[in-house]
């Protein structure tokens, strides 16, 4: 007994440098951050508390914000969506370790390994409206109409960072769903196969069912992920043109550390907190709603 | 506090003054009797100067009415420039937002310590935005952080609103080593906190050997900027590299259109701060006036194709390529269109962007920005080294190393840009009738920049009632939230 008890306290101490640096580092700055949305601070003079008005007026005389709310939500949907799909797809026909295959790997996740900043770059070049090689490239074959203004224009900003962001981390969910297709036991495949399976019937049956807890994974991250793109559209458009490709980091950030507004600031990361855990609660609910069981 | 300057004078001391003073005397003279300008001669051109040197003559109106050749009054009073004051042993934080400049800092910080042994002066740099972002806080808790910088507008005013500045008015390294008219943008409620280093033109740089080769005038006023923008047009330019993506750059001819839109510069002033503090939004008709400039433009062709898409670097490209005759941003852009292309070495000039037909109040625009302040919070010892090494800054010969090794003009007197053609060609602006850049009268850095989106949005083909009504509105909630 007395050892059970010296043994618990062993675990507990181990546990204990963790704890501290997540009390440190995430649970303090997160209940600082719900104590300022209270209050109206410029990050200097005193602290005024406001109550709940910063919630108030993010709610009802900020249209901005409803702007960035609806921008946020096609980002992460568009991102989600196509950044899964691309990853599931090429994952399955890279599946089996061959040289070509972990050649190909190797070549999708590559973007991954890259600074935000320097796919920003290469990005901005990309897009160039006049001289970028998307545009010229398009002229070229006769298909000037579909050159356009991707990032100065406010229709198309928003979508053009999205491209951006899941040609950066569909490598690195591809890498996720081949380890979770590896795990898929190839009985039942076998099984399929005697019982004349198409591949398409195969996939349907077997493979996506088999790798759903593998989305739910991914897509949670990838929802988080879209979530902080922030260094991509900061680089990009710093959230321009009108705010067109702002998302809620970029819109904190300018609250926060341009604008000095500290408490609407944290209002605001509340806000997208609260946002995000909707959401993930949301996919986790369909998903399971559609295949468990 | 002692400095070279208040030494007492010995005969010696007299004797090697005298020495100096006939030196500049002898070497300044000839080629300004070369040139026809004589102190006490008749002169034409009111407000014109032979340069930014103690012994340097200005065309002005004498007690008999007429123009003539007078000494210059560049500093805040006719003494002579003083050299460094020196410093006690110790170190500090240089912190500054230009990572450009790092290295020619460095030359200018090593020559410096070697001349005062035991004194170490270390430069903390970040990026523009995140300085802006940051700097006020971090520096406000660090003592180290004896001098720093500020860009003008709301890091400035943010710094100063939280009393981090000590006043150098009394210094007299301000009053007799700084063009006086260049100080105003580093004083707050009356009282000079900051030396603005630099002296910038923030008027469109424009390619000479183009404009020669099409025999094109350079404009002067809106009618013949119209003009210029057609007939380049229809030859194959862009006639002007304007940076619509960039919020900062595309800000640029903001200043140039603001600086004729009213009478005089209290009006300016006056609608500004109104704009400024939500008293009056964007629909009023001085500021739909601008607005319908900038549209005046957009037809006659003067920006790019796509305007609000153009980045920096292709901006930069167009100009330095050859492909677009105007640079639509200022003289601090001639340092990257050389390293782009050598070639533009001295073919470089700067003109006003005149948005007016009738008689304009101003020819240009100049601005005052990277504004340098002693951090009143350090210890007084280290305080002093701050004040030396700013002394030190303000001294011509170091003026000139900074000016030649970043391609920009400085607020120094006695500084000489013969090093570099394209400084040297340019630095006449500083006799002209330029204005302090008025955007940054906007000083709520949320207004400033609604009101610039406002104007992109407009060359970007919004229609101007609606788009000037969209952003009065989230101007109004940005202000009450």
């Amino acid at each position: 007994m007395r050892k059970k008890k010296r043994d618990s306290a062993i675990y507990y101490l181990m546990g204990a440098p963790a704890a501290f640096l997540f009390i440190i580092f995430y649970l303090y700055p997160a209940l600082n951050t719900l104590r300022y949305s209270a209050t109206r601070w410029n990050g200097i003079d005193p602290v005024e508390f406001v109550g709940v008005r910063n919630f108030v007026n993010l709610l009802t005389n900020d249209d901005l914000f409803m702007k960035v709310l609806g921008n946020n939500v096609r980002f992460t949907l568009l991102v989600v969506i196509f950044q899964t799909s691309f990853a599931l797809l090429f994952a399955i026909f890279l599946v089996k370790n061959t040289k070509t295959t972990i050649f190909l790997r190797t070549l999708y996740f590559f973007p991954t390994i890259l600074s935000s900043v320097s796919v920003a770059m290469i990005w901005l070049f990309l897009y160039d409206p006049n001289v970028g090689v998307i545009n010229t490239t398009l002229t070229k074959v006769g298909l000037d109409g579909l050159a356009l203004n991707w990032l100065g224009s406010e229709s198309t900003a928003l979508y053009a960072i999205a491209f951006t962001q899941v040609w950066f981390h569909t490598g690195q969910m591809m890498v996720i769903y081949i380890a979770g297709l590896q795990q898929i036991p190839a009985e039942l495949y076998e099984a399929a196969e005697v019982d004349g399976a198409t591949r398409w019937q195969q996939f349907r049956n077997v493979t996506w069912p088999m790798s759903i807890p593998t989305t739910g994974v991914v897509m949670a991250y990838t929802t988080i992920q879209s979530f902080r793109a922030f260094d991509l559209v900061f680089s990009m458009t710093n959230g321009g043109p009108n705010n067109s490709s702002s998302i809620f980091a970029t819109l904190i950030y300018v609250t926060g550390f341009f604008e000095y507004k500290v408490g609407y600031a944290a209002a605001q990361t509340v806000f997208m907190v609260v946002t995000i855990v909707l959401i993930s609660w949301l996919q986790r609910r369909a998903i399971k709603d559609r295949y468990a069981g | 506090m002692k400095t070279k300057g208040t030494h007492s004078f010995s005969a010696r001391r007299i004797g090697a003054a005298a020495t100096i003073v006939f030196a500049l005397v002898a070497t300044s003279l000839p080629s300004a009797l070369a040139a026809g300008e004589v102190f006490g001669k008749a002169c034409k051109v009111e407000g014109v100067s032979t340069g930014t040197s103690s012994s340097s003559l200005i065309c002005k109106e004498g007690s008999n009415g007429k123009l003539t050749w007078q000494r210059v009054r560049l500093g805040q009073s006719y003494g002579k420039p003083v050299g460094t004051s020196t410093p006690p042993k110790g170190s500090i934080e240089f912190w500054h937002y230009r990572p450009e400049d790092k290295a020619v800092f460095q030359t200018i910080i090593d020559r410096y310590e070697a001349r005062y042994p035991g004194t170490k002066i270390t430069q903390v740099i970040s990026s523009t935005s995140d300085y802006d972002a940051t700097a006020r806080v971090k520096i406000a808790g660090n003592k180290e952080a004896a001098l720093f910088a500020a860009s003008r507008g709301a890091t400035f005013e943010g710094f100063a609103k939280a009393g981090m500045y000590r006043e150098i008015g009394n210094q007299r390294f301000v009053r007799q080593n700084a063009v006086a008219n260049a100080l105003f943008a580093g004083q707050y409620n009356g009282q000079q906190v900051g030396i603005p280093y630099h002296y910038l033109f923030n008027d469109p740089v424009y390619n000479t050997e183009i404009f020669a080769k099409e025999g094109w005038k350079v404009p002067n006023n809106l009618s013949s900027t119209l003009a210029y923008c057609k007939a380049a047009k229809a030859k194959g330019y862009v006639p002007m590299a304007w940076m619509g993506a960039v919020l900062g750059q595309a800000a640029q001819i903001f200043n140039s259109m603001l600086m004729n839109s009213t009478s005089d510069y209290a009006t300016l002033e006056k609608n500004l701060l109104a704009v400024n503090t939500g008293k009056d939004d964007l629909t009023t008709p001085w500021f739909k006036g601008i607005a319908e400039n900038y549209k005046k433009m957009l037809d006659a062709d003067c920006f790019p194709e796509n305007p609000t898409g153009m980045t920096e670097a292709a901006g930069n490209n167009l100009f330095a390529t050859g492909k677009s005759p105007i640079l639509p941003t200022g003289s601090f852009s001639m340092g990257a269109i050389k390293a782009l292309n050598p070639a533009m070495t001295g073919k470089m000039q700067l003109m006003g962007l005149v948005a007016t037909d009738a008689k304009p109040n101003y020819v240009g625009i100049h601005n005052s920005t990277f504004i340098l302040g002693v951090n009143n919070k350090a210890t007084s010892s280290d305080q002093r080294i701050a004040l030396s090494f700013l002394s030190y800054l303000m001294q011509g010969e170091i003026g000139e190393i900074y000016a030649v090794g970043t391609t920009q003009h400085v607020n120094v007197l006695n500084v000489s840009y013969a090093k570099n053609v394209d400084l040297l060609n340019t630095s006449v602006w500083q006799s002209y009738k330029t204005l302090l850049a008025p955007r940054f009268l906007i000083t709520d850095a949320a207004v400033s920049n609604l009101v610039n989106g406002a104007l992109i949005a407009i060359v970007g083909g919004k229609p101007i009632d609606a788009t000037l009504a969209d952003f009065s509105k989230q101007i109004k909630q940005k202000l009450s939230s």
